[in-house]
């Protein structure tokens, strides 16, 4: 790391704050700020919740709220915002982080993917960039790849996962940002299903650069039935996980119902960009006091 | 037997796997934002030394491993092995010479050090962080130097070759951080 002081560091990320909120002033996207509170919280199988003693839960996401906000019309928006996540500490993870979240109507898969990498330019200069579909990346990286001894029960879904994140991901953005496309419909998460070469698909996104994650995007999901589903599915894979099920939170599906506007949607980690930006070994070394001082 | 989750892996947790005892070195929590959390840990086995990787799926359990730590007085040394005595239930046990290997030049009469028990057989004997030691074998003190920046090799009574700084001389009394066989003061 260089040897420029935690003070020097700070000073950077107040200064790319305002950059960050300059590139959205500049392409017409208004800024919102949707409660960090919200009585229902998002569904999913692996973000786990922190839930505070008022019936209430810290966001681990702005995207229903923003949702909410396109459904009923406001028009292109982001949010600049610290989110939660329960149990997520590590180098690279803190269980509250800043995210940048954005929607876009109108816009297609890639031309969200450009803008993203556009934002990610702004802290990092302007890097080459490849896409891979997820399948490819799978087959360069893995194709020989044999689950750990440890991992003999796991189902397919996890092993999968497993050679994503252990032996395809430290290939990813080694010298060039890295976007990986079209995620398998087991991961889909909030996006739009579509067939590629005759295979369903998701039309999701994952940025990564030096083998980090950095965003994830998809052509918003608008139908309120398959919302629901997916919910619903999030819901069963965490009670099989002997996780508790969370509430669906029924003002975003009727959002939903109401009619979400085409439109796609990124959420990228702020942290991670400035760890990067400052070559730093872990989120402790950029952020004011990370969760252990906190 | 109590079992503990992956969330609780700290550095020093011991834990069994496949019947055998391991001391978790670290544990790095692997995540892609939306998908399957994992950690991958490393262990060292407590006896052998070994290092290993392994990759749980977050909120795996794994059996604590049965060990404990308990005081215990040396004795005296023969042949074989080290005798060692529980100062409260006046129990002696011998640990075997392989056991001890290069702890050897830590042992002291009548020191208390933490005897490390695995299903109740003895595995390690951890001696005191920093023990008081006198030097019996060195080349004559230098006055002028006092830095302490400047070293000779000593040997002390517990048999152990150390390098302490130039001004030493034989029967001085000196302190010795035992993890690192460093030199850390006179007494």
């Amino acid at each position: 790391m260089s040897q420029e002081s935690k003070i020097d560091r700070l000073k950077d990320r107040g200064a790319m704050f305002a950059k960050a909120r300059a590139f959205f002033a500049q392409r017409n996207v208004l800024e919102v700020d949707c409660p960090v509170l919200s009585g229902a919280a998002p569904v999913d199988a692996h973000i786990d919740i922190i839930e505070t003693r008022c019936n209430r839960y810290l966001h681990s996401s702005v995207e229903y709220a923003m949702k909410r906000l396109l459904a009923q019309g406001i028009g292109d928006i982001y949010q600049l915002s610290h989110v939660f996540r329960e149990g997520e500490f590590g180098r690279l993870h803190n269980p509250e982080f800043t995210m940048v979240e954005w929607y876009r109507r109108n816009f297609t898969y890639t031309g969200l993917i450009e803008e993203t990498i556009d934002f990610i330019y702004l802290f990092l200069g302007p890097i080459p960039s490849r896409c891979l579909s997820y399948k490819e990346a799978l087959d360069t990286y893995a194709k020989d790849a044999v689950p750990p001894p440890e991992g003999a029960e796991w189902t397919p879904d996890t092993f999968t996962a497993y050679r994503m994140a252990f032996v395809v991901q430290p290939h990813l953005g080694k010298d060039e940002l890295t976007v990986i496309t079209h995620f398998p419909p087991a991961q889909a998460a909030l996006g739009r299903m579509t067939t590629v070469g005759g295979e369903l698909v998701a039309e999701r996104f994952e940025i990564f650069y030096k083998g980090i994650e950095l965003a994830n995007g998809s052509h918003e999901l608008c139908n309120p039935v398959e919302q629901r589903a997916r919910l619903h599915l999030a819901n069963a894979q965490r009670q099989a996980d002997n996780k508790s099920a969370l509430p669906l939170d029924e003002n975003f599906l009727s959002a939903l119902q109401l009619g979400l506007p085409d439109c796609c949607g990124v959420a990228v980690g702020f942290d991670r960009l400035m760890l990067l930006r400052h070559n730093a070994e872990s989120l402790a070394d950029i952020l004011p006091f990370a969760w252990k001082e906190a | 037997m109590a079992q503990i989750s992956t969330n609780e892996f700290r550095s020093g947790v011991k834990v069994e796997i496949e019947g055998e005892p391991y001391n978790i070195v670290s544990n790095e929590f692997v995540k892609p934002g939306k998908g399957q959390p994992f950690n991958r840990v490393k262990l060292r086995h407590l006896k052998t030394g070994r290092v290993i990787e392994r990759t749980f799926k977050s909120g795996e359990k794994l059996n604590e491993a049965d060990v404990n730590e308990t005081k215990m007085r040396m004795l005296y040394k023969e042949a074989d092995g080290v005798i060692f005595m529980d100062d409260q239930t006046y129990d002696q046990i011998t640990i075997p010479n392989s056991l001890i290997a290069d702890k050897d030049q830590w042992l002291m009469e009548e020191v208390l050090y933490d005897v490390v028990f695995y299903k109740g057989e003895p595995i390690e004997v951890v001696p005191p962080t920093f023990m008081e030691m006198v030097i019996t074998e060195t080349a004559p003190g230098l006055r002028g130097d006092t830095s302490g920046r400047v070293l000779k090799p000593a040997m002390t009574n517990s048999g152990a070759k150390i390098q302490v700084p130039i001004f030493c001389n034989e029967g001085d009394k000196i302190k010795v951080d035992t993890r690192t066989g460093d030199y850390v003061s006179r007494i």
